[in-house]
């Protein structure tokens, strides 16, 4: 693959593995020094009982890992006034936070619930898919630290990644693909 | 007459020492809440995740959408030629600029960075309504000001075309407000071309109901001359008329929201229609702010100045709650179904917090105040020049 091709990252997330360890996020508060003090309006990435199905003694219990999609058509980028929140080239939604005036449109404008506002920095926040780590060649830390491989991180428009095959291999669909939102994050069904 | 006299009378009356006092009050209140927000910032704000706009938000609306009003009723007469109008247009304008102040102190408060809005014109972004509306609300200020300016100046022939401008000004302004909410496509309840366009129809009519108070208490305690009682008069009847054209527009937003149970749109209206918001919506909302002038203003056929009075305060009480009731059930209903600030009913819960309703108060205060302060400065009567 030629290394000057834009990349595309996403995350396969594969919910059927999903034990709700609640391990990805402790590694996002960790990796990123985010400080909840007890408040339980402070996180980047959550994990959500689908509830139990079936009938008894087949029970399963189903979860499922949600945090920023970072869409390709992101409704938050485009109701920010200031361009604080803004889209990489890579498709990373990203804030800048001197510009932000913390109006909240944008927490507003996501459909998933996905940004709060940071008692610690006093203004908006949410999951960056660890750009740090990215640009370090890492992986972000929820999909290092899971233990069951549920999140799968890579380059969408590399036919050799990990996400390439999956998506390939699997049926998957997106969150809420009724708002037009285009997600990069691909549930496994 | 004299009209520095005339205005020192009318500040030293009882009546406005009883104004006065309390515009005094509540601006005290408004700046214990300012002390507040000042020492613990948001925190002192019930406002959180899933609820990130309250009532300041709502204040803002309130007070945005007022000033819009004032400028299109003063328009009747510098832009469309009702000549009874010609004479209550320094006085209106003059209230629009102070309005809008006022909820300018309102969203300054509600922002958390408010200094950051540099960016505003720094990195602007076009797509965003939020700076449509931010940018023209400040370019109408501005345009508002050389209105005044030009009305106090005496220079009546460039008056017409800074009202033509304050009118564009205000409609572009006012309806891009709405759309702040009505392109917010993750929120059904206000996602929609309703907002933008009723919020004009409910800004002429705020604007009616404030004149009617304007003048009423300018002429409490002597004649009113004869144009003005005609403004007062149409005014009047316009404002009922218009509440009409409000029920109506109301009535069918209230079936589309219900017919067809699509969930958040659905239960966001419910939650006024028979939920926690059910007292703001039909006690304060429907009856007070539509219903109860509509009745008062058809059975005097808006020749009663009194009663144009009353129904322009239960108008003015009741569009207040409307903007609380629109804001807040817009986010009453969680995106998520594991959110746990929910409550029995599966809804979100918002109050003001004590500091959010001081600086509301205060809000009014300074609106007050400033009202008192520019009719003791300035002669707001329009008059000898058409």
């Amino acid at each position: 693959m030629s290394e000057n091709k834009k990349k595309r990252w996403v995350m396969v997330i594969d919910p059927r593995k999903c034990i709700d360890c609640k391990a990805c996020d402790v590694a996002c508060k960790r990796e990123n020094g985010v400080e909840a003090n007890g408040d339980r309006d402070t996180y980047r990435n959550w994990i959500t009982s689908k509830g139990v199905e079936g009938t008894f003694p087949y029970l399963k219990q189903r979860f499922e890992p949600s945090q920023c999609q970072h869409c390709d058509n992101p409704p938050c980028v485009k109701v920010c006034p200031t361009t604080a929140s803004r889209q990489t080239p890579e498709g990373l939604v990203e804030i800048d936070y001197k510009r932000c005036i913390v109006c909240a449109a944008c927490i507003l404008a996501c459909p998933y619930d996905a940004r709060y506002k940071s008692a610690q920095t006093k203004v908006i926040d949410k999951c960056t898919f660890c750009s740090h780590r990215i640009a370090k060649g890492k992986l972000p830390a929820c999909v290092d630290t899971c233990p069951t491989k549920v999140r799968i991180f890579g380059d969408l428009n590399d036919p050799d990644s990990e996400v390439f095959r999956l998506l390939a291999r699997h049926h998957y669909r997106v969150l809420q693909p009724e708002q037009g939102t285009k997600p990069s994050l691909f549930y496994i069904s | 007459m004299n009209s520095i006299a005339m205005n020192d009378k009318m500040i030293n009356t009882r009546g406005d020492m009883f104004w006065v006092l309390t515009a005094g009050a509540f601006c005290l209140v408004g700046l214990a809440g300012l002390l507040s927000y000042l020492i613990q910032g948001h925190d002192a704000y019930n406002i959180y995740r899933q609820i990130p706009w309250g009532i300041l938000i709502s204040t803002y609306v309130f007070f945005a959408v007022c000033c819009t009003g004032l400028c299109l009723v003063s328009s009747l007469g510098h832009v469309f030629g009702f000549k009874p109008f010609a004479g209550i247009g320094k006085r209106a304008i003059a209230m629009a600029i102070i309005a809008l102040l006022s909820g300018f102190v309102a969203i300054g408060l509600e922002l958390g960075r408010p200094l950051a809005l540099i960016y505003n014109m720094l990195s602007p972004n076009l797509s965003a309504p939020i700076w449509w509306m931010g940018t023209l609300y400040s370019i109408y200020l501005v345009v508002l000001l050389v209105e005044f300016y030009l009305m106090v100046k005496g220079k009546h022939r460039y008056v017409g075309y800074a009202s033509l401008a304050g009118f564009i000004g205000g409609v572009a302004a006012n309806s891009n407000l709405g759309s702040v909410f009505g392109f917010l496509d993750a929120r059904v309840w206000w996602h929609g071309p309703y907002l933008p366009v009723s919020i004009i129809l409910t800004a002429a009519i705020s604007g009616c109901a404030i004149t009617i108070l304007l003048f009423a208490h300018r002429y409490a305690r002597e004649k009113m001359p004869a144009d003005i009682e005609r403004a007062m008069e149409i005014t009047a009847q316009l404002f009922a008329m218009m509440l009409g054209i409000l029920l109506f527009f109301h009535f069918w937003m209230v079936m589309t929201s219900i017919y067809g149970q699509v969930p958040s749109q659905r239960d966001a209206m419910m939650i006024m229609l028979n939920g926690p918001l059910s007292m703001s919506y039909w006690g304060f909302e429907v009856i007070l702010g539509m219903l109860l002038p509509f009745v008062l203003l058809l059975l005097t056929k808006g020749k009663s100045l009194k009663v144009a009075v009353a129904a322009s305060i239960s108008t003015l009480i009741g569009f207040f709650f409307m903007r609380y009731n629109s804001v807040v059930a817009g986010q009453m209903v969680p995106l998520r179904d594991d959110v746990e600030a929910v409550g029995a009913d599966g809804l979100l819960r918002y109050s003001p917090s004590l500091t959010e309703l001081a600086i509301v108060i205060g809000t009014f205060g300074l609106c007050l105040a400033l009202y008192f302060a520019a009719n003791r400065v300035f002669d707001l009567d329009d008059r000898g020049h058409h």
